[in-house]
Formats: structure tokens, sequence, C-alpha cells
């Protein structure tokens, strides 16, 4: 069982207490009667899978009930870090650093 | 006293006598014995059959890793484990064991044959032998194998233990209590700082319980030992004995799986079999030390074959001689430590046989100096007796070639191959191995996790090494705690074993190393000569080699095996041994039961089960209850003599002809309160709502971006800012997810707020033609009639002087109300409605009448009728879409190619000419001849008996259905096809007249 | 075991020489949701809302715990809630938040004796020592959300949603019994 901090709780806490919320940074279009089908298929279905740092979205479920943004490492399981939803994507360069 | 136990040696208190019994044989051990070390004490060493040959096996090692004296151990009825360490289960006064893999005897088992059929079962016989022909798998090879496959038996009986779990918080946990975590635990040992050091044992000591020789600082070995675990105790160290580390995950989550009452012959009261610790630690420190690898031999799986560690453990530890005549055979210096303390302690050793050429002239003197001949550059060609060795042939080895043998009797063949580091908590942190020349073997190298490895389980041998290896890792933990370490700590030890050796693939022979029996894993059978021969037949990887032979995929995760076979195959396939790797340790470290890990959750308490304040009510009134996501809800309220379906038809025609109650508690409710909550619920659902009065209700539809069905239910406007939502049952917790998730992230400027109120109201529907003549008495507030109190209506009001929101609203066609109040006034309000609904026969009602009386009306049921793939318009209900609204979640989804293709599935009703009712989930198909297999167009999603209607009516997902009214349908079945007629999926009272309530004269 | 838990008189449910749950007597509850600056609602309640996550306020007749960003929690004497709810309403339109009446929602447990922290560790993940005296915390508790609040060293309440509540309790006087019988 992972460790996940919670940016708005500010306490690291048993992943028992959250849930995975998907990929980050996908923002639903202002308008989306206004989309191509292609932009449309983009947002709904295709999404990444990266093998290393992976932005994606938890939500504190059981605690807070904040979706909120994460940086996990998809090979070795770990949290980079955690930030608040609708802030900007942290630099994964220096997170990496971080880590190391 | 036994005859094979030693007066004054090992920790077992031969004053406390106890009997238990072992194949139906009573034997008498002492209080500290296993059943392992009893047997060895009555000179029994045979304790069951292998797995595959069925040949008779003895205890090989002291430990969790014997791979061999697997016995069934029983406590009663219920109270039966198959395939128990002999080496573990210590024994308590009327203790019930039995061997496995034998019939009829264990001296006697025909399955033996299997031994004689040895070319055949070789490495691949699953693959190989069960092939062909392919009509021959059932009757033959599949009874067979089932028969000869699998370890003991399994437990008949429901098992009357109960089994516990708990989460454990510490800075410091500590596995393995021998010298490098006892040292390391002295360390760590601080105020403020909790520690927890683990045995899977049931006394601590590791090694320390074996040497007693040892003098560590010029105390003898046991008071050094006894004194320190007294004042880790003092400091508050948490020592837990009969603790197996299972399994280590990530961030220092480390499994331990506590064996509570397995060697109590008295069970406590209120105290769990055992007990799983989730421990979260800031560090650990892994101190597992080290095993002994067996040597690979012909007949090197006799009983009274045994690990030379072992046998000194069973007599320093137990006071057990394994034999009065032992041999040796070793390429490792501690053999003959073990060999030395069995002489001392009485036994007449007949030989020690070294591989090597050249021992430590003092071993050499210790030999002479106790009358044992000894003879380097030996191998071990062969072992004879039948249920118990009677001697081995021993070979000089000169330049590879091996030259004659002679016998040498002997009741016991004591074995060292070397010692391999325990790495397999450290293996499940994804740690990082190298492999060390040297010492053949890989040790550990980095890992992930905040964990240090200490002591001969990073290959230091030796008390001495590892007490010292165990203050590091004790002060490193320390540090990385931010913490300095209180005074200095340094040992010295005396009589200190640390030894060195070599290691070998299997020993050289003289035999055709075809005709050689030399095992490599015993408990799976493995044979040297299986694993070159995976190795010849094309596997190269080890994870190949290991999953053709089998080798190392026991029970025991080839503890003893794995590093033999790897230096077997890669002998054979000629790579060094960190090129050809080693397979992955897996949790858990030992088998541990089903129960342990399930803990509390069994039987009542399996998993959470939701209940509404009427279940009291429905479980005093015979309901028969079903299974709703989490709730348990009223499926149908059967009076005595009723099956299912007269009581289904019975709720139905009496809500039909006059009233019926029903528990709605269960429905998600969500208060949606805020300036913008009619903007929000406009985004949400598809409906529009900017116009839907105070006071009003709608039916809304939830779609997901997609355009597909999510949820659907009521939803009142109490206030310019306030909406009642309602949900599914089972959509609750998924819908206010959804809506938190749209809210917070997509639309946060939006100044709503969602609080889940399904808990708050308790929810009771009343439906039929009586239900306003029944409510309208009880309702303070508004009155009853269509003109002040229309469908589709709601308000706060009194009824039955309780508090409620009411709405008229109708999921089966007939006037219909749910009445909502605080949910602990649940029971009150059902009672009083009950009471009032005497004078018109009120009937209550399920789940499955429910069902009836909404398909009757061709109301879907999401996930029912619905399946994730399907769109308001596949059910007819484009109505309910609000197209002048700029957007909604799932507005653009709607528009996709696919959503407005030609040829979807819709929802139709579906009447079978034959009047028969159709199964659930059956196939359509539009020409029931065409060739198989058919094109299927759909399927069955309700079908009920339907007294109203007259004849059984169906839902169902058909291709074009709404094109196609009136037309034939075909369901095939097993025993024949139905024809059926699509039809409209209202059934019944297209027109609602039934939702009037007429005006009382 | 009796169904629903909220219709046993309050008292002892359970207890041991290791612990004791106790029902508490019915309290009205409220779900406080807003946004921004909330110093006017403290002039409403009589409380000043709690500013961390987990932290709690109290008067000698209303408790406050802050659940989240946007989100507090009050339990109040259940003749005092007209009175908060119009409090409320007044200030709606100056600071539009929501203000939900919960009170029929879940029910609390007392739990409490020298083992309680022990009792905790059946059912959460977290280190129930990690909550400080006067906090509370919503967590997980055996898959069922929960708000706990620590009242003192050895003492907690427990806010269950009805439905959950003999899950829970089920678990808890298991508890009680091993943990007594370790004693
Ligand atoms: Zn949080």
């Amino acid at each position: 069982m992972l460790l996940i901090h919670c940016p708005y709780c500010k306490e690291t806490l048993p992943e028992s207490e959250f849930t995975y919320a998907g990929q980050a940074h996908i923002v639903r279009p202002e308008m989306p009667s206004e989309q191509t089908d292609a932009q449309w298929e983009e947002f709904l279905f295709l999404r990444a899978n990266p093998k290393g740092p992976h932005y994606e979205r938890w939500r504190h479920f059981h605690g807070c009930g904040r979706f909120f943004n994460a940086v996990r490492d998809t090979v070795s399981d770990k949290f980079l870090t955690t930030y608040p939803a609708n802030t900007p994507k942290p630099d994964l360069e220096s997170l990496i650093g971080d880590a190391e | 006293m036994s005859s094979y136990r030693v007066a004054g040696k090992g920790r077992v208190d031969t004053g406390k006598p106890v009997d238990f019994t072992f194949d139906g044989k009573t034997y008498q051990g002492g209080v500290g014995d296993t059943v392992a070390s009893a047997l060895l004490a009555h000179g029994e060493h045979l304790m069951g059959r292998s797995f595959k040959y069925h040949r008779p096996r003895g205890a090989v090692a002291a430990g969790s890793e014997e791979p061999n004296a697997l016995i069934g151990t029983r406590r009663g009825p219920g109270r039966f484990e198959p395939n128990t360490r002999a080496t573990m289960q210590e024994i308590w006064p009327g203790l019930e064991t039995q061997s496995q893999n034998k019939f009829p005897s264990l001296k006697f088992d025909v399955g033996a044959v299997n031994d004689a059929a040895y070319m055949m079962f070789s490495a691949g016989f699953y693959y190989k032998t069960f092939m062909w022909p392919r009509s021959f798998w059932d009757k033959v090879y599949e009874p067979f194998i089932r028969q000869a496959a699998g370890l003991g038996v399994s437990p008949t009986e429901e098992d009357p233990d109960h089994y516990a779990s708990r989460y454990l918080h510490c800075d410091v946990l500590i596995v393995g209590t021998g010298p490098a975590g006892l040292a390391a635990a002295k360390v760590a040992a601080q105020d403020g700082l909790k520690v927890v050091i683990v045995d899977e044992h049931s006394e601590a000591g590791g090694t320390l319980l074996s040497e007693p020789q040892a003098k560590i600082d010029g105390t003898p070995a046991w008071d050094w030992l006894s004194a320190t675990l007294a004042e880790l105790k003092a400091t508050g160290v948490k020592v837990m004995t009969r603790t197996t580390a299972i399994g280590y995950y990530h961030q220092n989550f480390v499994g331990l799986c506590e064996r509570v009452t397995d060697h109590l012959s008295a069970l406590p009261d209120d105290t769990p079999r055992e007990r799983m610790w989730r421990v979260r630690a800031k560090r650990v420190i892994l101190a597992q030390g080290a095993l002994e690898k067996p040597l690979v031999f012909h007949g090197n799986d006799r009983p009274g074959v045994m690990l030379a560690g072992s046998a000194q453990t069973y007599l320093n530890r137990f006071g057990v001689l394994v034999g009065k005549s032992p041999a040796v055979i070793t390429s490792h210096d501690s053999a003959w430590f073990a060999a030395f303390d069995l002489a001392d302690s009485g036994a007449k050793v007949q030989v020690i046989a070294d591989t090597r050429a050249e021992v430590d002239a003092d071993l050499i003197a210790g030999a002479k100096s106790r009358g044992i001949p000894v003879k380097l550059s030996h191998t071990v060609t062969a072992t004879s007796g039948r249920l118990r060795v009677k001697s081995v042939r021993l070979n000089p080895v000169d330049g590879g070639s091996v030259g004659a043998g002679s016998n040498v009797t002997c009741d016991a063949l004591l074995m060292s191959g070397g010692w391999t580091p325990s790495l397999h908590l450290f293996s499940h942190t994804k740690g990082s191995l190298t492999w060390d020349t040297d010492l053949t073997t890989f040790l550990p190298n980095e890992t992930p996790e905040d964990c240090i490895i200490a002591g001969a389980s990073r290959g230091l041998w030796g008390i001495e090494a590892a007490l010292k290896d165990g203050v590091t890792a004790g002060e490193q933990t320390l540090d990385a705690l931010d913490r300095a370490a209180s005074g200095t700590h340094s040992y010295a030890v005396e009589n200190d074993r640390a030894g060195t050796g070599v290691t070998h693939k299997e020993l050289l022979t003289d035999k055709s190393p075809g005709k050689a029996k030399a095992f490599v894993d015993y408990q799976n059978d493995v044979t040297a000569k299986d694993l070159r021969l995976a190795v010849r037949e094309g596997m190269r990887s080890i994870e190949h080699v290991k999953r053709y032979t089998t080798n190392g995929m026991a029970t025991d995760q080839g503890k003893m095996s794995n590093i033999n076979g790897l230096n077997i195959a890669a002998d054979a396939l000629g790579k060094p041994q960190p090129k050809v790797g080693l397979t992955t340790f897996r949790p858990p470290y030992t088998p541990t039961t089903f129960g342990a890990f399930a803990g509390y959750h069994r039987g009542e308490h399996f998993e959470v089960t939701r209940k509404t304040q009427i279940d009291g009510w429905a479980r005093e009134n015979g309901a028969v209850f079903e299974p709703v996501g989490q709730w348990s809800r009223a499926w149908y309220f059967p009076k005595p003599g009723e099956d299912m379906e007269t009581a289904v038809r019975r709720e139905c025609v009496t809500t039909r002809n006059s009233v019926g109650i029903f528990d709605a508690s269960t429905l998600g409710k969500i208060e949606v309160k805020g300036p913008d909550a009619v903007e929000f619920m406009n985004r949400m659902y598809t409906n529009p709502w900017t116009k839907l009065g105070i006071g009003r209700c709608r039916y809304g539809l939830l779609l997901g971006d997609d355009g597909f069905i999510r949820d659907d239910g009521v939803i009142g406007r109490f206030g310019q800012d306030l909406f009642h939502v309602t949900t599914t049952t089972g959509g609750a917790a998924r819908v206010l997810n959804m809506m938190e998730d749209y809210l917070q992230t997509e639309w946060p400027d939006l100044n709503v707020w969602l609080t889940s109120t399904t808990e708050n109201w308790s929810t009771i529907a009343l439906n039929g033609p009586n239900a306003a003549r029944l409510l309208a008495p009880l309702v303070e507030g508004i009155d009853i009639n269509d003109e002040d109190f229309q469908h589709m209506s709601c308000a706060e009001v009194t009824v039955a002087g309780m508090p409620a929101r009411l709405f008229r609203l109708s999921f089966t066609g007939e006037i219909g109300f749910e009445i909502n109040v605080p949910a602990p006034m649940g029971r009150q309000l059902w009672e009083a409605l009950w009471a009032a609904g005497q004078a018109y026969d009120i009937t209550a009602y399920g789940t499955e009448t429910m069902h009836v009386l909404r398909a009757e009306k061709g109301y879907i049921i999401v996930g029912q009728d619905t399946d994730g793939t399907v769109t308001p318009q596949d059910c007819g209900m484009g109505w309910a879409i609000g197209k002048a609204k700029p957007d909604f979640v799932g507005k653009r989804g709607l528009m996709r190619p696919d959503l407005v293709a030609k040829g979807r599935k819709h929802l139709v009703g579906l009447l079978t000419e034959d009047d028969s009712k159709l199964e659930e989930g059956a196939q359509i198909v539009f020409d029931p001849n065409q060739p198989k297999p058919m094109t299927m167009v759909g399927h069955v999603t309700s079908s009920y008996q339907s007294d109203a209607v007259g004849q059984p009516i169906a839902l169902a997902l058909v291709a074009g259905g709404h094109d196609k009214m009136g037309e034939t349908v075909y369901i095939p079945m097993p025993d024949r096809t139905i024809k059926a007629k699509i039809t409209s999926t209202v059934f019944l009272d297209p027109e609602n007249t039934r939702l009037k309530i007429a005006k009382e004269s | 075991m009796l169904h629903p838990v909220s219709q046993h008189q309050p008292g002892v449910l359970v207890a041991s020489v290791a612990a004791q749950v106790s029902l508490c007597a019915p309290v009205a509850r409220l779900s406080l949701r807003a946004k921004g600056d909330v110093t006017p609602l403290t002039g409403a309640f009589g409380v000043s809302l709690p500013s961390g996550i987990g932290t709690c306020a109290e008067t000698d007749r209303l408790s406050a715990v802050r659940l989240g960003p946007d989100e507090w929690l009050m339990k109040a004497e259940v003749d005092d809630l007209p009175a908060i709810l119009s409090a409320g309403e007044r200030l709606y339109d100056t600071l539009p938040h929501s203000l939900v009446d919960v009170s029929g929602r879940e029910v609390t447990l007392e739990l409490s004796g020298p083992k309680v922290l022990d009792l905790l560790t059946l059912g959460m993940a977290r280190d129930p020592e990690m909550i400080p005296v006067g906090d509370a915390r919503r967590l997980n508790f055996d898959g069922v959300t929960v708000l706990l609040w620590r009242k003192a060293e050895d003492r907690f309440e427990m806010d269950i949603w009805h439905s959950f509540a003999p899950h829970i309790l089920s678990l808890l006087k298991t508890g009680v019994a091993e943990l007594a019988a370790e004693v």
C-alpha cells in the first residue's frame, strides 16, 4: 500500500483513503460542441501510458474529498510530487533531480 | 527419555511431557519441541512422501525452509490444516498429525510406482506426456494429475477459528532475532522510538539457539540472549515471536503473520488463531540470516539425509541426536562443527567426507581428537536404505575423475553445500542483487526502500560478524531517523564458527548421469537431470527452466533449491550464473492461510453490508433479501406458503388494485445548493432545469461525456438555489464522485456545493390507486390532490407528525409518493403508513415487484436495461434532452459518428408468441434458420410475468429495434427457439390515466 | 445484532477491561460549505470556524471541524438547530454558502479505554496516534468513511452513517473482546 501526500490536508496518508482518477491535465474544452470529431476523440479517449513519470489525478476520497494531481513514476511506483488541481504541471527535470 | 534425546542438551523441557499423535501413533515430546524434533527424538526420520514420485522423505531442515516434512495437523472438527511444516509446528497435548501423499500407509505407498516410472516424469512431463491423444484428457490424464498433484488434502469443513488483523506503525522494524537483529535492536532501542523485532520461530535467538558454545563478551550465548531480550523488552521494544514477515511492500509496508494459538492445547476465548499485522515502518532492518544448501547427489533425499546445520540445531536447541552413527559429507567448514557437536554428545561419527582437497588444520585436528575418520577430496555417489539411510557410498575424486567407492554404514547423513543469504524480503523490495564469485551466491545490492540488510543475509558468516553488522545497521538506522546512537556497541565472540567453503553444482558421480536421482528441489521432485534436460530442450532463461522443470515453484519457493538449480543450469548453458539470472522471490515468504489474509472479513463481516432503517421491520415480516450494491434490500415479502413467484404476483396485483408500500431509502440523495445550482444542474443533466418551478420535480438523465447513460433519478426543486437530487441505489457514490469531479476540476468557478444526504433520509414509497387516499389524512401543510399537488410535485410538509420532504412521482404508473423523513424516523413512518394502510389491504413490496411494475411501464433500470453503451435515443428517451442548452455532459458525445449511426441497438418491448417468459440475457436473432454461429442482434435485458398485461413481458436491446415495431425476432434456447414480437416498451396505460387522483365525492 | 444502531438507547454498547464503545445521544449535525472569507459565518454561529483541515473549534454548545478546503461540519445541541439554520439563511445573500441539516445521517460512537488506540488499529490504516487530541479526521475505517474525533488521549468519537454502523460496530465488538483477552 502506497503512501500519498494530500496537498490539501498536508498529510502523507495510506493509499486506502484515496481513489485513482485517471490522467491529469486533460482539460474539458470550453465549448465541446465546437470540437471536431478528432479533437473530441483525443479529449475523450486518448491517454498517455508512459514508462516513468506520469501526470495523474487522485482523489482524497475518504478524507477531504478533493481531487488533486500527482506525478508518479510508473516503474518504481513512487510519487515524485502531488499538487492541487488547477495548478500548472511541475517541472519534471527538477522533480527527478529531487528524487535522486 | 526417548532414545535419541540427549540429557542436559537443548532447550526442550522434557520434564513437562507432551503427548501427541503422528499417523495415529502416540509420541511423547517435551515443551519446546516441534513435531519434527519430537519424532526425531524417537528415531523417526520418515515423515512424508514426496509429491511426484511418492518417495519416502524425512525432515531435511529444522526451520521454515523445510521442503519434505509436511504434515496435516488436526484439532477437532473443522480444524484441519494440510502442508504444515513439521519443523515449525510446536507440539501440544492432544495434537493430531498425519503424513501426506501416502496410500495406503506412509511406509508402504502404491504411488511410489511413479518412482519406478522416473523416466516418464522428467522435466516438462506435463507438457509432453499429456498432449496426445486429445480424447485421453478428460478420462485419463486429468483424473491422474488431480490424484497425483497437490500437496496434502484440502480441509472439508468450515474453519471455526477467528482471524484478526491490525495495523502497526513503528519507527524501526527488525526482521530476525539472530545476533544481527538483536544487536541492531539494542542500538535502535531508544526512548521515544518505537522498535519492533519479529521472528518466525517460537523463541527468539536465531543462530544463537543452535550455538550455545559461543561466548559473547565472555557471557555464554544463551545467557547473553536472555539478558538481551529482557533488556529490549524493558526499553519498550516489541518482541514478537511465531511471527513471520511474509511480504515487503511499497514504502516499508510489511506484512507479518502471527500464529497466536497453534501451539496451545486449550484455545483461549476471544483469541484469534492468527493475526495479520500490516506494519508501516519508517525504517526496516532485514536480518533473516542464511539458509544452508543441500549437496546434490544420487540418493540425497533419503530419510536421514539432513542438512548439517539442522542436525546441529536439533542437538543444541532440541537436545536430539538425529543419528547415533552419522556420516558427514560437506563442502563447507560448518558441517565439521556440527559433526563435532554430535560427537561430543555421544554420537559415533562414522566419517567426515569433504569435497575439498584442503581444509583448515584445526578442523582436521578436531576430527582427529574425537576419533572421527576424515576423507578429503571425496564425493558421495549413492545412499542406501529404504525408509531411512543405512549407508553412504563415498568415492575419492582425483583430477575430476571419480575413483572406486566404498560404503560407510551410518544412520544419518549430514550434508552441507554452504550457505545462501536469505534474500526473500529484500527481493520483494525490488532490491538489486550482485553475484559474489567467491561465495558463489547473490548478495544484496541496492533497494529503493528505506531498508538495511544485515548479517548473514548479506553474506557475513559467524556470530561476531553478524553482531557487528547489526550494530552498524542500528547506527545507520538511527542516523536516518536523525537520532544519535547512545554509547558504543562492540562485541567480541569466543568459539565463533565463521567458516568457509566451496559451492558445487551436482556432485561428481560414477553413475550414468541419466540414472542419477540427485534432487535439487525436494518438494517438487526436481533432479539435476531435469534441469539439464530443460536446457538441452532449449530453455535459456532461468525463468523458463523454472517453469519447465517446476524447480523452485513449490510452497517453499525454492529456499533450498534456487542457487543449486541456478548453478546447474548455468553450467549446462555454459554461462556464468549472473548471466542466467535468479528467479524472482514473491510474497508470501512462507505459505500463509487464507484465514490470515481474510482477517475479520468472513461470515457476517465478509464485506460491508448496508441496511436501512426499515430492515428490522422487513426481517420481522419475513422478507427475503437481495444484495444491491453494498445494500441488503428486501426482495419480496412471502406470506406463509408462498414461493417467490406467488408473492411477487400478489404484491404486484395488490399495488395495482389498491396500494403498496416500498422502502426506497437506498436511493442516492444529493443536496445541490448555491447560487449556481441551476447552472450546475443544466451542465450535469441532459434535461433543462431553468424553468423547473420551485415545488416541482423532474426526471433527470445523467450521461458521461461519451454520451452514454450513467444514471437517472427524479430531482426536486425546493428553492431557487436548492435541488434535491436522487440517484440510483448503486450509482449514488459514483454520481457524487462524478459531480464533484466536474465541479472541482472543470467548473471551480461555480458557487454551488454538493452534500450527500442519502443517509439523512429514510425514503418510503407509496404506490397504487389508494395511495393518495391513504396518505392525505396524514399530511399537514398541503392538500393531496391534482390541483394542489399535481403529479411531479414536491414539498416540505409534515407526515404523521414527522418533518418530511414529500414527492409526488411514480415509478409504477400508479399514483405514487415518496416520503422522505429524517432517517431515524423511518421505521416510525413506515409503521404509521402500514397501520393506515390496513384499511386498504396494503401490501409491502420488495425490489422484485418494483422491477415488474416499472417494466410494465417501460421505465428503465440503469445498469440492467443499459450497460454503459446505451444512449438516451437508444432508449427512446430523446425527450429528456435539453437540445437548446449550449452544453451538458454528454451533449458533444451524442454527436459522435458511432452514436448517430444507423443500426444501433434500441430498447424495445418483446411479447412472446407462446406466452413463455424469456430469460434475461438471452440472445436474439433475426433469422432462426441461418447457419451457426448465428448473428446475434441483441439480448433480453428484463423479463417478468405480468398479470397486469396478461402475459409475460420483456425489454430487450435489438439492433434497429425502433424501426422494427411489430416484427418478429427469435430467441434460440437450448431446447427450442422462441418467437417474439417487437413492441413499445410501454405495456400498460400509455396515456398515464392511472396517475390521476380522482376527486373524492 | 439489532438494526439499526440508532434505535439503541444512548449508553454503553460493549465494554471490556481493554476498551468500551458507547452510543452518544443524538445531536444536531450541519454540513457547511463555503468559499473565500468565512469570517461572517463565525459571527453567525458563535464559533470561529477552524482553519486547518482536521482542526476543531468548540463552544459549550457547538463543535466544528474543518473537513476540506470549503467544508466544515458542526455538531450542536438539537434545540439550537433552527437558530443556526436561520443565522445561515440571513447571511446567504452576502456570503453564498451551503448549510445542510444532516442530523438524520449518522450516529456517533464513543470509543474509550486503555486500549482504545489498539482498537482503532483493527480498522484504520492511518496511525491513530498521529491525530492530535482536539483534532478530528475523516478517514477510511474498515472500508467505510467515518469522521473520527480525538476527544482525549484515550477517548475518541466516531461519526458513522447509519447504514454502515452495524458493520463498524461488529468489528469494534470483536476488537473489544479480543483486546481484553490479551490483557
Ligand atoms: Zn486531503
